[in-house]
């Protein structure tokens, strides 16, 4: 069986902090349930929830769509928003879990990775160097959701050009977006978002994308 | 107790403590009645400090207490739900002070079982779930009795007596669970607390793929299966006597559930000639790319054009390609080889760059991009010779071909599968490099073998499941089991025209994760 690996990349400081994380875990929850309903998704997505603030944490290791449960999501004790720190970590996590094409192993789908955060990264020198390393992973698709008003879409613009953001942080426009990405990761091409119309191609199992 | 020098320091004038006693005795009830009445108010308003720190320290065995107050496990008066129990302080008539320590108690054993992380694991429609749950794990005391409610509908029950939870669920979906526990000493009417907990039943992908028909009205629309059967008969010896069975070719090309599921296009194809005059067979199976929105039309050019053009170049140059077959026969090496390689790349290579040009020539037509057509493509040209069987083939893209020998456990497979690092990614005929001369001759596999069992040709929607990896395409192993599994349900018989259909059959099989259009092509 191919693996889909989806990374979901949740900044629990700032802007997030308080009822966005709220909404968060209940967009989560609804989003887990749809994907349950596809059968392509339930036979090939394994997903990811990654944390940060100060320091960036893995609430969940790739985990079979079918074992999934979502983790307690915590509100940060310390303030600082190290999104370098991050998509560094990030990088690395990819590393470790997600399996390549070797002639004895068979390789998983490219991995996709949704980052929910206002864009602002305390550690900008950190953040700048890992750029081209998240460019280097080979992500099939990376989209960001920027959240509150003082986002810094700059900023996400140097990571993805497929940028979402939300105006409010309540949990109707959480699951939302949410049943948006569960679209994302299980059909594919589809548009949505305040922003420009977005292209993702997720690789259903008959994907042959160009090397 | 001097009750006489109290009463007087009352100014009650009870002279000694006979009439004291008589006093009191008389009007015992009254008098304690007024007594308890003014302490409670007291305690009200002076809460006893060492019994609420007690209570704010959930580590401390809360029930422990109980035996200090025997009064409150006796008082009838306990409010009856556990709500009113919780928010007991706001209520309108001041409760009892056993009973405010009780609901202190309460409160903090709520809030415990809610703070506890419970969890079961999800389970799977229709199939067995198992999961022991140990509830000391979670850390509470003094629970004297605990059950489960919700469970009815799912198709699951908790067996106390062995602390599982069993059954086979039949309902998929978030079901809330509730567990109910009653604290030790407990008596009608006192609080049954409760946690919701949610188990996941996990639906069977089997009954969620749907089958949506292709729309008839799409471009290039294409039957959402495909099955042919050549029947090559079998010819009677020279001595007129005993057959000679020839071998036959089937082939099944079956739109993958991913396709289905949303009513779009099979993208694969295939095409396969046995010219009869001269005995020569042609297969090709091709997997249009699943990103590219007219590969349906980039496989079916490919197929068709290699049929094609393989033809004709066999009618006009087969006399001369025979001779270069029968010498490479004889000697394997140096120049016979390299003459013989020419000329089938002459026939395939030509073919190959054919589909190429056609294939352009449709993108232009319609104004698309080439890359709208990537397909793969495999190619085989063979013939039966008495000196063993010629087999020549071209492969770009996944999938596999090769020649199988169930008896003698021979395997050759016909070229290298172009995989990337990631699932899904290959190399396409579009592809500028591949119509490169050196890089089409590359390509090329030709060898004289003693006769086999099949030759197979296959797309990455047959290898993927039955294959998994490049190194395994390489083992007989897997392809003893692909023939078995083959075997099963189609009759590899001489001259079974009900193959195709068998065949058919047999390319619907399950493998959880590998839904993509699948083609099979075999010659046997």
């Amino acid at each position: 069986m191919r693996r889909l690996p989806v990374y979901i990349l949740i900044q629990t400081s700032g802007a997030m902090r308080g009822e966005p994380i709220e909404s968060i875990k209940v967009g989560l929850e609804a989003m887990v349930a749809s994907l349950r309903q596809d059968p392509f998704a339930l036979e090939s997505v394994y997903m990811s929830i990654v944390t940060f603030s100060r320091e960036p944490e893995q609430l969940m290791p790739l985990t079979e769509l079918e074992d999934l449960q979502i983790p307690v999501i915590q509100q940060p004790t310390a303030s600082g928003t190290h999104l370098g720190e991050a998509l560094e970590y990030i990088c690395k996590k990819v590393d470790e879990e997600v399996q390549l094409t070797t002639p004895d192993k068979k390789g998983d789908w490219m991995p996709l990775l949704f980052i929910m955060c206002d864009g602002r990264a305390s550690d900008v020198q950190l953040f700048n160097q890992v750029l081209p390393e998240i460019k280097r992973k080979h992500f099939g698709s990376i989209v960001a959701c920027s959240v509150g008003a003082k986002t810094d879409i700059e900023n996400l613009k140097k990571i993805t050009d497929k940028i979402v953001s939300l105006d409010t942080t309540d949990s109707g426009t959480f699951r939302q977006f949410f049943k948006w990405v569960s679209v994302a990761v299980s059909v594919g091409n589809r548009s949505v978002g305040a922003t420009d119309e977005i292209l993702l191609p997720p690789p259903p199992p008959e994907v042959h994308s160009v090397i | 107790m001097d009750v006489a020098k109290y009463l007087s320091s009352i100014d009650i004038p009870a002279e000694n403590d006979e009439e004291a006693k008589k006093f009191l005795s008389e009007k015992e009830a009254a008098i304690k009645e007024s007594i308890l009445k003014h302490w409670e108010e007291y305690s009200l308003t002076n809460p006893q400090p060492d019994k609420v720190i007690a209570v704010e320290t959930p580590a401390i065995p809360l029930v422990k207490e109980a035996p200090n107050q025997p009064e409150e496990e006796k008082n009838e008066t306990i409010i009856a739900n556990p709500v009113s129990v919780i928010t007991g302080i706001q209520n309108s008539t001041p409760p009892q002070p056993a009973i405010l320590l009780e609901t202190k108690q309460n409160d903090a054993f709520d809030r415990q079982i809610k703070s506890k992380t419970i969890i079961m694991p999800n389970g799977k429609a229709n199939v067995e779930y198992k999961y022991l749950f140990r509830i000391e794990e979670l850390g509470l005391t003094d629970i004297a009795d605990y059950w489960f409610e919700g469970f009815n509908k799912t198709g699951l029950s908790f067996n106390f007596s062995t602390n599982e939870i069993t059954g086979v669920p039949i309902i998929a979906g978030d079901h809330k669970i509730k567990l109910k526990i009653k604290r030790k000493d407990w008596i009608e009417g006192k609080p049954i607390f409760e946690r919701e907990i949610t188990l996941i039943i996990n639906p069977d992908p089997k009954t969620l793929w749907k089958n949506i028909p292709t729309p008839n009205e799409i471009e290039y629309f294409k039957p959402d299966c495909a099955k042919s059967f050549i029947r090559v008969k079998a010819v009677t010896n020279v001595l007129g006597f005993g057959k000679n069975a020839r071998k036959d070719i089937v082939a099944a090309s079956q739109r993958g559930r991913s396709h289905a599921q949303e009513g779009k296009p099979r993208d694969d194809d295939f095409a396969l000639k046995y010219l009869k005059e001269f005995d020569w067979y042609i297969i090709t199976v091709a997997d249009g790319a699943g990103s590219a929105k007219s590969s349906r039309k980039g496989s079916e050019i490919a197929c068709n054009t290699v049929m094609d053009v393989c033809e004709n170049l066999i009618r006009v140059k087969h006399t001369e390609f025979e001779r270069l077959i029968k010498e490479f026969s004889n000697d394997k090496t140096g120049e016979k080889r390299k003459k013989m390689g020419d000329s089938l790349y002459h026939i395939i290579g030509t073919s190959v760059f054919k589909a190429v040009k056609n294939i352009e020539e449709e993108a232009k037509l319609k104004g698309k991009p080439l890359k709208d057509f990537s397909t793969t493509l495999i190619v085989s040209v063979c013939k039966k010779f008495k000196f063993g069987w010629f087999v020549g083939a071209f492969w770009v893209g996944d999938g596999g071909i090769g020649i199988y020998n169930k008896e003698t456990q021979f395997l050759k497979v016909l070229g290298e599968s172009d995989g990337g690092e990631f699932a899904g990614q290959t190399r396409f005929l579009t592809m500028p490099e591949i119509t490169q001369p050196t890089e089409l001759y590359r390509r090329l596999r030709f060898d004289i073998v003693d006769d086999f069992t099949a030759l197979i040709l296959m797309t990455d929607g047959v290898t993927d499941p039955k294959f998994e990896t490049d190194a395994n395409l390489m083992k007989v192993e897997k392809w003893n089991e692909l023939w078995k599994d083959l075997s099963k349900e189609v009759d590899f018989s001489d001259d079974n025209e009900a193959s195709a259909d068998q065949l058919l059959k047999w390319l619907d099989f399950w493998s959880p994760g590998n839904h993509d259009d699948r083609t099979i092509a075999i010659l046997f």
